[in-house]
């Protein structure tokens, strides 16, 4: 067993402890850590377009798909989930923005306000153009159930920083289509490192209501600290006749830590307390309030904090890609307005901000029968993009580049795979090194994949 | 000895030290052969390639001859050992050292010579695969210690080590953790006295078997296997509303003590069985499938759990560290693809019947009534678009409106008061409204309806016969211009008003849809009696619906099984090889034969479930003493395999496994051995001396604290409160209800929506196979101690339950929750905090969430 010196001791020497974790559930799993070199990235806000995003209709600009409109793709339709047609133009135009001059189409025009700050990678690629694999990949890196999320990750290298709250917090109004829960897993890792899923409803203002058992209905303040300095002595009785358990102590401590998180969630969680122009800035929505909680969590040291669009698989358009005017001004508000606030608080350096989607959309139409319409498009697993912001990811970029319709990454083609490497490397890990030995082998987030994208590394 | 580095200084300037090629062969190349390959390129030709013979080297596997005699360099087999060729590096575990390395080569420059020798027949295998050997417990120093045969091998190790053993637990401690280790429940204050004023040596001994002969035994243990079966009472997607069948069937196998044998035996094939129709509930395992792609998941369950080996890791290559080949994990995948799902109804066939056929009645009228209700619909909606000019006029206030529909009015004035319109048609109205702009869009919106019907009926006919989504996807239908579409959609559309997958913009219904009660006003009296008969209809037929008949889940075989091939890479679409239905190739004598009839389940569980298979006995017996002693024999309980760990007490192992097996797997028999043992006994106290050598209690010298899992903390709440309903089996509540007041086994466990408490104390992901969990210690659990209205209400009932005068509660509580009298000080403090009447549930409170309960020593 590991003594209360040990556990300081591994602490002290920063990394040491993630090795030992196995070994320390009961220690300090949730001690802050320093990864395995310095870097600048210390959280991670993951906003998940969930259903997949057309990358061809916002950040990836073909005027080749206008010019062959209706014509058949001279490339091929490659296998996608359903069945596709002809070239579709984009109905959204796009224009140039910024110092970077970067191509930006009129659904995200605050997203093009801050164009200079982001890094959108326009090569990306996953497996499978189905959404539990692809979300699974994007989430966990793995195509199938059983390994632990991003955040899981982050939170198990890094730790967190405020131990009045969770290390990885989730938001998302309702489930994302399943896997649901799945999305933010701790797997096989201990389950400290799970993410808590918050479900941030637009009515909820009352943070009581957003987190379970946060607050004692029948104890006020004073006679809960009456009651918890009863149970410390007792505690402390039972420890002293137990010398040298680590974690009997730990267990003293994280009775007081939950004492102490009572009003710190209370606060955290409290969108009242934001000004009225910060919350108009972010929007009303529900994705737009998740991002502003999000900065708020970033803010008082929460380690990953994970925002979905929405419940279920909102952007999946098949039947009509002009759907994608409903969702994209609250993701183009929250986003920029993120962006912007954390940049505005210097935060911006030190937290990676994550856009992405599963997948990316046909250039095709798809011509199945569902809704009479084909105006929409399949899910593209072949190129897609993700936006990368803060953190040390250089800005005002375009990473490599799809064909001329937007089917296929050529240039500079990345995976998910790579995306996740660099998005440890930003905060400082070997993503081959950040491992978890589990039933007789070592697992890590990029499986056995993975190359950093030194590229827009800053 | 000579040294390695020796060795390679002489092997690379005088050669000639061996005397023949044959010779180095024999010393230094065969020895190599048979225990670092020949686990894998033997008999199992992982990557198509054998290493035992010379010819097998020459004809090589997937990626060409392995040896070129005479020229070392430009053999595979070389290069692989150099970890130089850029996939192929061998052995997986780690390369050679320099000096085994170079006598490959060596002997290769000499031509590779192979006697054939008697020599050529030792295989040594890796030790889990190895047949359970017979053992016998060792001589140890101090005897007296020895209580049971475990004792001796767990002592000869700690006296071998120099490390000497903790003292004791007391009795009280003692008594405390072998209820909860057993039942998952805390003593009973009267079981404790009784033990304690017992001092016959029996007394122990007694108290186990009365442990293990209560119904609580099964409900503690058969959660260690549902967590392996990934057991659930839901799917991702639907409901598995009988699942708890298969919940109840493992609990009563365990209070059964049903051989282990049999156990594995029932789970794979209880159907085929002569006498299976009691556990027909136990086929439930393999349908219990998170989504459906069940392949990955059924067979790794199915090795991981029986077995302890990782076959699931050759779904797409040969397992990279275990003999597994690819074609074995297709071998048992084409076991599980000759069967299907079925229903087994736990009701009369007449019930059965009559149920399906009410069932159908009922659905025939519904859909009577709803194709109805939609030909309603339609057709009055394109009455009303048949009037769109007259409606617009009035509208705009250009014509009167007396008869006219009013809410059909009201709805045109606020279409055409809109400025998000997704189609063009409406431009000429805006600009200049009038009866001709009017009149010219009534027609278009004829023409739409005629078209839209036109491309409804060619799509149902092409389609005719898909129902779902993804069937539908590779159908090509007529479809419509998309402007043309959102008028249709504004005027006549159902709005589509939930559901995750937005593909429609009507989100709202259109201005000319009516359906359900709002259609009838439009209809003359014939139809509205018309369609009241239907509504009569439909309801006398639901009441006549008797309630659905219950059903177990269960597999059954194909009337054919399937020819499975070999996935290459995993994928579907390149079909290799045929993998025959057969069991793993390295725990088979020889060539594993091939299962004829039907799917191969019971074929496949007789092999799994024999005295001859080297890991089933084994994997069991270390999962049973990983729960006993917070760690196994071996740690990684699901991985025997070469990355697995190695067992701390291979003999113990085998001991035990042999014992398992000579007393019929009766898994009592072995947890009554194991806690009546001294190293059960243990107190858990540290011995500075020990925590050097061996900080990790790896050689047992003294117990495991352990903080209650999920299940024991909520079941020991409800017990100290007096509420705990110790009623068995049956249907699963969530355990956040209110009023759930059972065993926390029989909640109700979902996959998507785990419940708050046991995801907070550490409950595993119900998706995947768990072979252990992970405690953890987090602040959000201190949270639901502190606030969960759980835990205020059973503190009230506990505080309740309490009785006579201050004093006279606080010891009843502390006997209650910690099988003791309190100490001066702790009385003190207890009547300190209670000194008003309303603060004794604080005060149960914070005893309940205290460590003293939370942890047993």
């Amino acid at each position: 067993m590991l003594t209360r010196r040990d556990i300081l001791r591994s602490v002290a020497n920063g990394f040491g402890l993630v090795g030992l974790a196995q070994t320390l559930g009961a220690g300090a799993p949730l001690a802050s850590r320093q990864p395995h070199f310095a870097a600048k990235a210390k959280h991670v806000i993951f906003l998940y377009m969930n259903g997949g995003v057309s990358h061809v209709d916002s950040f990836d600009p073909k005027p080749m798909l206008a010019k062959y409109d209706g014509q058949p793709s001279p490339l091929g339709n490659p296998k996608t989930e359903r069945k596709t047609g002809n070239l579709m133009a984009s109905p959204f135009a796009f224009s140039r923005h910024g110092q970077s001059g970067l191509e930006v189409s009129e659904l995200f025009p605050r997203a093009a306000s801050v164009i200079d700050d982001v890094c959108v990678v326009r090569s990306v690629t996953t497996d499978i153009p189905n959404h539990p694999p692809a979300m699974l990949m994007l989430s966990n890196g793995r195509n199938v159930l059983g390994t632990p999320s991003l955040g899981s990750w982050v939170t198990y290298g890094l730790g967190t920083e405020n131990q009045n709250l969770p290390g990885f917090v989730v938001l998302c109004p309702g489930k994302p289509i399943a896997p649901g829960a799945e999305l933010w897993t701790s797997a096989f890792l201990p389950g400290v490192y799970q993410g808590t899923h918050i479900q941030n409803v637009k009515d909820t203002d009352d943070p009581a209501r957003l987190i379970p058992f946060l607050r004692n209905p029948r104890l006020d303040a004073a006679a809960q600290r009456e009651q918890l300095d009863l149970i410390s002595r007792l505690n402390a009785a039972h420890h002293e006749m137990r010398p040298g358990d680590a974690e009997l102590e730990a267990s003293i401590q994280s009775m007081e830590i939950a004492y102490r998180m009572q009003a710190e969630a209370m606060d955290a969680f409290d969108l009242r307390k934001e000004s009225l122009s910060i919350r108009e800035a972010y929007g009303s929505s529900d994705f737009g309030r998740g991002c502003l909680l999000a900065r708020r969590l970033v803010e008082r040291g929460v380690r990953c904090v994970q925002v979905f669009y929405g419940a279920g698989q909102p952007w999946d358009h098949h039947a009509d890609i002009m759907m994608h005017q409903k969702l994209a001004p609250a993701a183009d508000q929250g986003f920029a307005a993120l962006v912007g606030d954390l940049k505005q608080r210097g935060l911006l350096d030190e937290t990676l901000i994550f856009f992405a989607g599963e997948f990316g959309r046909t250039p095709t139409a798809e011509i199945s029968v569902r809704q009479f319409l084909q105006n929409g498009r399949d899910h593209n697993p072949y190129g897609f993009t993700v936006l990368l912001a803060g953190g040390g990811v250089k800005g005002g970029m375009a990473y490599g580049a799809t064909d001329d319709f937007g089917w296929h990454a050529v240039d500079r083609k990345v995976h998910v795979h790579d995306v996740h490497a660099t998005m440890l490397h930003l905060l400082g890990f070997d993503h081959t090194r950040l491992t978890y030995h589990y039933s007789g082998r070592d697992f890590r987030l990029t499986d056995v994949e993975g190359e950093v994208i030194q590229g827009i590394v800053a | 000895m000579t040294g390695p580095r020796t060795l390679l200084v002489l092997l690379a300037a005088a050669p000639a030290l061996w005397a023949s090629p044959e010779d180095l062969f024999e010393s230094r190349v065969r020895p190599v052969l048979a225990s670092q390959c020949s686990a894998c390129h033997a008999k199992t030709r992982m990557g198509g390639l054998r290493l035992d013979s010379r010819e097998a080297l020459l004809a090589g596997g997937n990626t060409g001859p392995a040896l070129v005699p005479g020229d070392p360099d430009g053999s595979l087999l070389v290069q692989a050992l150099r970890y130089e060729h850029a996939r192929l590096r061998m052995p997986p575990a780690g390369k050679l050292d320099a000096a085994a390395i170079t006598a490959f080569e060596e002997w290769i420059r000499a031509g590779a010579p192979w006697p054939e020798t008697a020599a050529a027949a030792a295989d040594p295998l890796f030790w889990s695969f190895q047949p359970v050997r017979r053992v016998e417990p060792p001589a140890v120093q101090d005897r007296k210690w020895v209580r049971s045969p475990v004792d001796a091998f767990i002592l000869a190790k700690l006296e071998e080590t120099g490390l000497r053993p903790a003292p004791f637990a007391g009795r009280r401690e003692w008594i405390r953790r072998v209820a909860f280790d057993l039942t998952g429940l805390p003593p009973a204050p009267e079981t404790v006295d009784a033990f304690l004023a017992d001092s016959s040596p029996e007394a122990a001994a007694r108290v186990v078997d009365r442990l293990l002969a209560s119904p609580r035994y099964g409900e503690r243990w058969a959660r260690m296997w549902l967590d392996l079966a990934r057991h659930a009472d839901d799917r991702l997607i639907g409901a598995a509303p009988y699942a708890w069948h298969y919940r109840d069937w493992v609990i009563r196998a365990f209070n059964e003590d049903m051989p282990y044998d049999r156990f594995i035996t029932a789970q794979l094939a209880a159907d085929l069985l002569p006498d299976g129709r009691r556990d027909l509930a136990a086929l439930t395992i393999f349908t219990e499938s998170p989504s459906e792609v069940t392949d990955d998941d059924r067979v790794d369950v199915l090795t991981r759990g029986f077995l302890g080996l990782t076959v699931a890791c050759a779904q797409c290559h040969d397992h990279k560290y275990d003999p597994v080949p690819t074609r074995d994990y297709y071998s048992l995948l084409g076991i599980f693809r000759s069967t299907r799902n079925r229903e087994i109804p736990l009701a009369p066939e007449a019930e059965v019947a009559a149920y399906r056929a009410r069932k159908k009645a009922l659905d025939d009228w519904q859909s009577d009534l709803k194709q109805y209700q939609l030909t309603e619909s339609m057709q009055v909606g394109e009455m009303l678009a048949a009037q769109s000019a007259r409606y617009m006029l009035a509208a705009a206030g250009m014509d009167d409106a007396a008869d006219l529909d009013r809410e059909t009015l009201d709805r045109w004035k606020r279409y055409l008061a809109r400025t998000d319109r997704q189609h063009p048609y409406l431009r000429a109205w805006d600009a200049a409204p009038g009866r001709k702009a009017a009149e010219e869009f009534q027609e278009l919106v004829l023409a739409v309806i005629r078209e839209k019907k036109g491309v409804d009926a060619y799509n149902r006919a092409v389609s005719l016969g898909f129902t779902t989504g993804m069937m539908l996807g590779k159908v090509v239908g007529r479809t419509m211009d998309r402007a043309k579409f959102m008028l249709w959609q504004d005027l006549l559309a159902e709005g589509n008003r939930g559901g995750g997958v937005v593909n429609s913009n009507a989100t709202e219904d259109g201005i000319l849809y009516y359906k359900g009660q709002t259609v009838e006003r439009f209809l003359p009296d014939q139809r509205r009696r018309h369609l009241d008969g239907l509504r009569a209809r439909v309801e006398a037929a639901r009441g006549e619906v008797p309630p659905e008949f219950p059903y177990l889940l269960a597999i059954e075989d194909l009337p054919e099984p399937v020819k499975q091939h070999v996935y290459v890479r995993g994928n579907p679409d390149n079909p290799g090889e045929v993998a025959p239905r057969r069991f793993l190739t390295v725990l088979s004598k020889g060539e594993p034969p091939a299962y004829g009839s039907g799917s191969g389940r019971l074929e496949l569980a007789r092999a799994i479930a024999s005295r001859d298979n080297p890991l089933t006995a084994r994997v069991i017996v270390n999962r049973i003493w990983q729960q006993h002693f917070g760690q196994g024999i071996v740690r990684t309980p699901s991985n025997f395999g070469m990355n697995g760990d190695r067992p701390s007490h291979p003999e113990l192992l085998d001991f035990l496994a042999g014992r398992l097996m000579d007393s019929g797997w009766s898994l009592k028999t072995l947890h009554r051995e194991i806690v009546l043992s001294s190293v059960y006994g243990l107190s858990a106290e540290g011995v500075a001396a020990n925590e050097r050598a061996d900080a990790d209690n790896r050689l047992l010298w003294r117990a495991k604290r352990r903080r209650l899992e999920a299940e024991s903390l909520r079941d020991a709440v409800l017990a100290a409160s007096g509420s705990l309903d110790l009623s068995e089996g049956g249907p699963p509540l969530p355990l956040a209800d209110p009023g759930n007041v059972r065993r926390s086994i029989y909640g109700f466990i979902s996959r998507g929506k785990t419940d708050p408490m046991l995801m907070l104390f550490d409950f595993p992901n119900p998706n995947t196979t768990a072979e252990q969990r992970v405690p953890t210690n987090v602040p959000s659990q201190r949270l639901f101690l502190l606030n969960a209205e759980f835990m205020l209400q059973q503190a009230e009932r506990l505080a309740a339950r309490l009785t006579g005068g201050p004093e006279a509660r606080i010891r009843e509580a502390y006997r209650l929750l910690f099988q003791r009298l309190p100490a001066e000080a702790e009385m003190e403090a207890g009547l300190a905090f209670t000194k008003s009447e309303g603060r004794w549930p604080a005060y149960a409170q914070a005893l309940l969430a205290s460590n003293e309960f939370l942890y047993v020593d």
